[in-house]
């Protein structure tokens, strides 16, 4: 049933953002007032360097891999447009369940920022931005669409091949998916964000928003990006395997 | 191969399945056959039923147990 199904998306795109940019939006309130030590240093590795960006990508990692273990069943567990968008361009999934779930995607990742300013107070929006991402000092619009699609076209091969693949072994999908989006975040969290997902960037864009931060003039970097190296993957995995 | 109830019930009938689980042989009187069903599909499909079903024999002591939880 499709309503169960969206259902489904909601409460896993709520997973995701909720622990994943919210790691993101507490570890700029530790490290705030911190001596910063160059301009492209924006706080998230001012305490940590890089282990700044892999506890960030560890806590994307394991919401990712809990919500693929425990929803992956009922909806497939998508919990990002772009996922949704590369499956229906194989042929891989129904074109009249692609808006449904896109909806509920894009509202699960709405609720989990708004919860999230509740629990931590305004000092999450205003101070950690609810972990919104947008491109770092000195990198520019296309740059930054280039990095995105970059990273997800490598989460979206592995879906292609962890997963989508028949002769996949099975069982694997949570961890190897989780773990490949850690690491995707350690690399490029310090360029852009590393979003991968046009929903995990609108739901603290949201609730940046009604903070009185507007970043909305970045938000098309996280939807061109990702969904042009989700597609592309999807395509060169389907051709390569065929 | 004999029904292994019913040899200890003192008869001696023929068997005409093999429980699935313990590998005992049954007569018609000491099975349970069941349909069960058959879901495919994992992460990134939701998982769907399949139309049709499978048979599963089982014995009247494996049944009970399965039906205790």
């Amino acid at each position: 049933m499709l309503l169960k199904r969206c259902l489904a998306e909601v409460v896993g795109t709520y997973i995701l953002v909720f622990f994943g940019a919210g790691s993101a939006a507490i570890n700029l309130m530790i490290a705030h007032g911190a001596a910063k030590p160059n301009p492209f240093n924006i706080g998230i590795g001012t305490l940590g360097g890089l282990g700044d960006w892999l506890a960030i990508g560890m806590a994307f990692a394991i919401a990712i891999a809990a919500v693929i273990y425990s929803l992956g069943r009922v909806s497939g567990a998508h919990i990002n447009p772009a996922v949704t968008i590369a499956l229906w361009s194989i042929g891989k999934f129904p074109a009249k369940d692609v808006v449904p779930y896109i909806v509920a995607q894009l509202i699960g990742a709405t609720l989990a920022s708004l919860s999230f300013l509740a629990c931590v107070g305004p000092n999450a929006a205003l101070i950690g931005g609810l972990g919104a991402t947008a491109p770092f000092p000195g990198i520019s619009y296309g740059q930054a669409i280039l990095t995105e699609a970059i990273g997800t076209f490598l989460l979206m091969l592995v879906i292609m091949g962890i997963a989508v693949d028949e002769r996949a072994p099975p069982g694997f999908a949570g961890l190897i998916i989780g773990l490949t989006v850690g690491g995707i975040i350690t690399t490029i969290g310090n360029i852009t964000g590393s979003s991968l997902n046009p929903a995990r960037t609108f739901g603290p864009y949201v609730g940046d928003s009604l903070m009185g931060i507007d970043l909305w003039f970045y938000f098309p970097i996280y939807v061109v990006g990702p969904i042009i190296g989700a597609v592309f993957a999807a395509w060169l995995y389907k051709y390569l395997s065929s | 191969m004999k029904c292994y109830i019913c040899k200890q019930l003192g008869k001696d009938t023929d068997a005409v399945a093999i429980c699935i689980v313990c590998g005992m042989g049954v007569c018609m009187e000491h099975l349970v056959r069941e349909e069960i069903e058959v879901w495919k599909g994992d992460y990134p499909f939701p998982a769907k039923k399949l139309k049709k079903k499978i048979p599963r024999i089982l014995c009247v002591t494996c049944y009970e147990a399965y039906q205790e939880g």
